[in-house]
């Protein structure tokens, strides 16, 4: 990471602390361990379609159709459960096979003819909200039939027990400790600047203590939910392709130059197909996770989903041209945004007024990033 | 040729601990041209951008004076004001414009309802264009336009504002022989009505034909200013790099072994344009061997090395041979896995990720060799990166430097180094110096002696004729498409040459 976007990442981050301060001040009960643990369901939900996103900005590209993906693979795996009654787990293992089928062909659409991704997108996202609401007959849809628990209401309902939760940190900690000694060394054998140890040892200690933070707030409730642990999952597989795979290194440089890309041999429409793929898994999964927090699948599901993982991957300073941007943050991003819902609807803020509030923290992030990447 | 117009004294520029400019001073007299020569790095861009506002005056110590006044610019329009205008290498016009909204833009004549008076502008630009011998329509789209014709208009641009000293950073960086000389030609209309020129280029044949005046920078600091007439151009490359240079073009030819690359007959369509850019060009390349490749712009030299390299046309007939087999119209991933590999002309446009790392740049093209299962070996792509950071002498404080923030030659070589990493067999070259100093030169021209040494094939493309003749074993003159000319080493004229490249036009 260059110091320029790690300068950004810290105001980003300071922005992020000083809207929770707001909403501490502002609110009884925002930083009460029920209302955080729902700020991290909504978290899980809305990070993880932006870490999708993430992937598809990087070469360059951009995604409208994603809200309507949601809601449409949501109530695919609801219909499937409810009426066919089948299996959950086989149900949500269709419906990811549908995302990843309609995505890659989105993908390919947009490769093989160099068609505008916004133009194709937009006409998805009209598509995917037909098919949606013919899916499930513009009705509700629950996610279980009759009663009971499945796989999919599990994803926002279950948690894990408070000493499972520590197990979690722990391994975590020995993880994120082993993985920081480990890169100090090879960057030493590479040759490569080495951060101070100081320096080093106190970014694995805050990170430890924000992660020890955040379990034990959970544990407060119920423990961990799981829907925070499929984001974890999320966040580790994108954070480990956008940056130690060739397939990651591809997409920051069709983003960066694509003519440069396609003379460097890269197979530029491939890699670009299966960016969009991978949107398509990660779109099946928030679809799931976000209709389980419904209930139901009903006709809003997933509606300015898009716009929310967009802007949550532009604070978090992803570029909307290509070739910039980091999983830290998309996850900043993403927090700002959810805590600003979670937060507003707790003070009851109009809808009208939570729209505008949105739009001009949006707005005044990207502000935020012209501003420092001037000075 | 008397009074200083402009006076630069003792100016520093310092980036953080850096140096740029180090108590650099010169003089500009009315109505002279004065050529800046100097290594990439040495400050000359430093000095440019001091000079028209871009750095402020309080940014950098010592003095600037206009015409025996202390001046401290603040941007553009202050330098405007006292007459001074920059033309830039990259070309700042609006394509899709005609040619007199370009030079009349920001600053249209307008009628008296606001509206601006598209009579008065078309005439008005007819005009000024006449004034400097220019056959261009006024009315001509710049898109449609050559970029020799749009350097020109840039310069015209400049003049509609009153312009005492222009500044020409690299003008002729992208222009043919001939449209080098509409420019050189143009300067002296300039300089015969008064105006004062800066020129910075690091072809010194053009420098030795224009300029009045020669001042030399390195390292930041002025070494010597002198007179054209009192110098040569040896000792302008000498104090330029700081020693003495035996060779311009160090080639050590090798005795050529089998043919790695045959081409017969091939004819090429452009399937944007839907043209046939390449008509029945036929050659081959052996091991050990540097086949020049010249010609006029347009000549089709680019798209050859293109085509065969998998990134452009569609073949119509003919065949190419790689290594003794038969080796089918390719991508360029395909090109790379069967050892080709393509320096393209125009490094920032198509050759570097700006943005990105040197390291990351250097290893893009050779990724799926330095893998280990799914993920990239990051300690066998560092060592294979230092390696070639450190045999091309890359300047710069390590693999993480952003490529952007590097000198013109450091890019180059950083694209340099993206090639070589895949270990080509046959390596295509296209303008691998163009506009990079001459201490970078070498250092490529030294890549090119241990590649044909290693038994690789080299397909050089370049324009400056003396460095086509100076490196290259045997030459093949494009003319509009077709061959006009094939030479060896020691049949090389430049008036030969010049004569093959007009043959088919």
């Amino acid at each position: 990471m260059t110091q320029k976007s790690s300068i950004r990442n810290y105001s980003i981050a300071i922005g992020l602390v000083l809207i929770w301060a707001f909403f501490a001040i502002a609110t009884d009960n925002f930083l009460s361990a029920r209302n955080l643990s729902m700020l991290f369901i909504e978290l899980a939900v809305t990070a993880t379609l932006a870490l999708g996103m993430f992937l598809i900005l990087l070469p360059g590209q951009i995604d409208l159709s994603v809200g309507s993906g949601v809601g449409l693979i949501g109530g695919i795996a609801a219909v499937l459960i409810f009426q066919y009654h089948w299996n959950a787990s086989t149900a949500m293992s269709a419906g990811v096979v549908v995302a990843v089928a309609l995505w890659t062909l989105m993908g390919a659409l947009i490769t093989c003819h160099r068609m505008p991704a916004f133009v194709i997108t937009l006409g998805g996202l009209l598509i995917f909200k037909g098919l949606f609401w013919m899916v499930i007959a513009s009705e509700t849809v629950p996610v279980v039939a009759g009663g009971g628990d499945n796989a999919m209401s599990l994803l926002t309902t279950f948690y894990l027990p408070p000493t499972l939760g520590y197990v979690v940190l722990a391994a975590l900690s020995l993880l994120i400790t082993i993985g920081k000694i480990r890169s100090r060394r090879q960057r030493a054998a590479y040759g490569f600047d080495v951060e101070t140890a100081e320096a080093s040892f106190l970014k694995v200690f805050i990170t430890c203590q924000v992660l020890l933070l955040a379990i034990l707030i959970m544990n407060q409730f119920r423990g961990v939910p799981l829907a925070v642990l499929v984001l974890g999952v999320v966040t580790c597989l994108v954070h480990m392709i956008a940056s130690q795979t060739p397939f990651g290194r591809y997409l920051y440089a069709i983003g960066g130059n694509r003519e440069a890309a396609v003379l460097s041999g890269i197979p530029v429409n491939t890699v670009i197909i299966g960016a969009y793929a991978l949107l398509g898994g990660v779109v099946a999964i928030t679809g799931f996770m976000q209709t389980a927090y419904s209930g139901a699948s009903t006709t809003t599901i997933g509606n300015l989903m898009e716009l929310d993982a967009i802007a949550a991957c532009v604070i978090g300073g992803t570029s909307l041209a290509g070739g910039r941007g980091n999983v830290t943050g998309v996850l900043i991003g993403a927090l700002i945004m959810a805590t600003l819902l979670n937060g507003m609807t707790l003070m009851a803020v109009s809808p009208e007024t939570k729209f505008i509030a949105r739009g001009a923290v949006l707005v005044l992030a990207v502000w935020l990033d012209v501003y420092v990447s001037k000075k | 040729m008397n009074d200083a117009i402009l006076e630069v004294d003792g100016l520093t520029k310092r980036f953080g601990s850096m140096l740029a400019l180090n108590n650099v001073s010169f003089d500009l007299r009315v109505g002279e041209v004065h050529a800046l020569c100097g290594e990439n790095g040495a400050g000359k861009s430093t000095l440019i951008k001091c000079l028209s506002g871009i750095w402020p005056g309080s940014s950098y110590e010592g003095e600037i004076k206009v015409n025996g006044q202390l001046v401290n610019f603040h941007g553009i329009r202050d330098t405007e004001q006292v007459g001074i205008a920059v033309i830039y290498q990259e070309l700042a016009l609006v394509s899709e414009m005609t040619v007199a909204e370009n030079i009349f833009l920001g600053s249209a004549p307008t009628n008296a309802w606001g509206c601006i008076d598209w009579n008065k502008l078309y005439s008005d630009a007819h005009q000024l264009l006449l004034q400097y011998g220019l056959l261009l329509d006024p009315m001509a789209t710049v898109a449609d336009l050559g970029i020799g014709e749009q350097q020109m208009i840039e310069i015209v641009k400049a003049l509609a504002k009153d312009t005492k000293i222009l500044l020409l950073d690299e003008p002729t960086a992208a222009l043919t022989e001939t449209e080098v000389e509409v420019l050189l030609g143009i300067i002296r209309a300039l300089r015969a009505r008064g105006v004062t020129c800066v020129y910075i280029s690091h072809k010194l044949d053009e420098v030795f034909a224009i300029a009045d005046r020669i001042t030399v920078l390195r390292d930041g600091t002025s070494v010597t200013t002198k007179d054209t007439a009192n110098t040569s151009k040896s000792e302008v490359i000498q104090s330029m790099v700081g020693r003495k240079i035996e060779d311009l073009f160090p080639r050590r030819s090798t005795e050529p072994k089998d043919v790695l690359l045959k081409v017969s007959s091939l004819t090429v369509r452009d399937d944007v344009h839907d043209r046939i850019v390449l008509d029945h060009i036929s050659f081959e390349v052996r091991a050990g061997e540097v086949l020049g490749i010249g010609g006029l712009m347009g000549a089709g030299r680019t798209e050859l090395v293109m085509h065969l390299f998998g990134a452009f046309g569609e073949r119509i007939s003919g065949a190419v041979q790689l290594k003794g087999k038969s080796f089918p119209p390719c991508t360029p991933a395909q090109a790379i896995a069967n050892g080709m590999m393509l320096v393209s002309e125009d490094r920032k446009r198509s050759g570097l990720v700006l943005e990105k790392e040197i390291g990351f740049n250097q290893s893009l093209a050779s990724l799926s060799r330095l893998k280990k299962g799914l993920f990239i070996d990051q300690l066998k792509e560092a060592n294979r990166n230092w390696e070639l950071f450190k045999a091309l002498h890359i300047r710069a404080q390590g693999l993480e430097t952003i490529v952007g923030t590097l000198s013109g030659g450091n890019q180059q070589k950083v694209v340099l180094a993206k090639a070589l990493m895949t270990d080509p067999d046959v390596i295509f070259l296209d303008e691998p110096t163009r506009g990079i100093d001459v201490g970078a030169k070498l250092e490529v021209y030294e890549q090119i002696n241990k590649l044909t040494s290693a038994g690789k094939a080299v397909v050089l493309v370049s324009s400056e004729l003396p460095e086509l003749m100076g490196m290259s074993d045997r030459i093949l003159v494009l003319s509009s498409g077709k061959i006009g000319g094939e030479f060896t080493r020691a049949q090389a004229q430049q008036n030969l040459i010049l004569e093959a490249a007009m043959a088919h036009s």
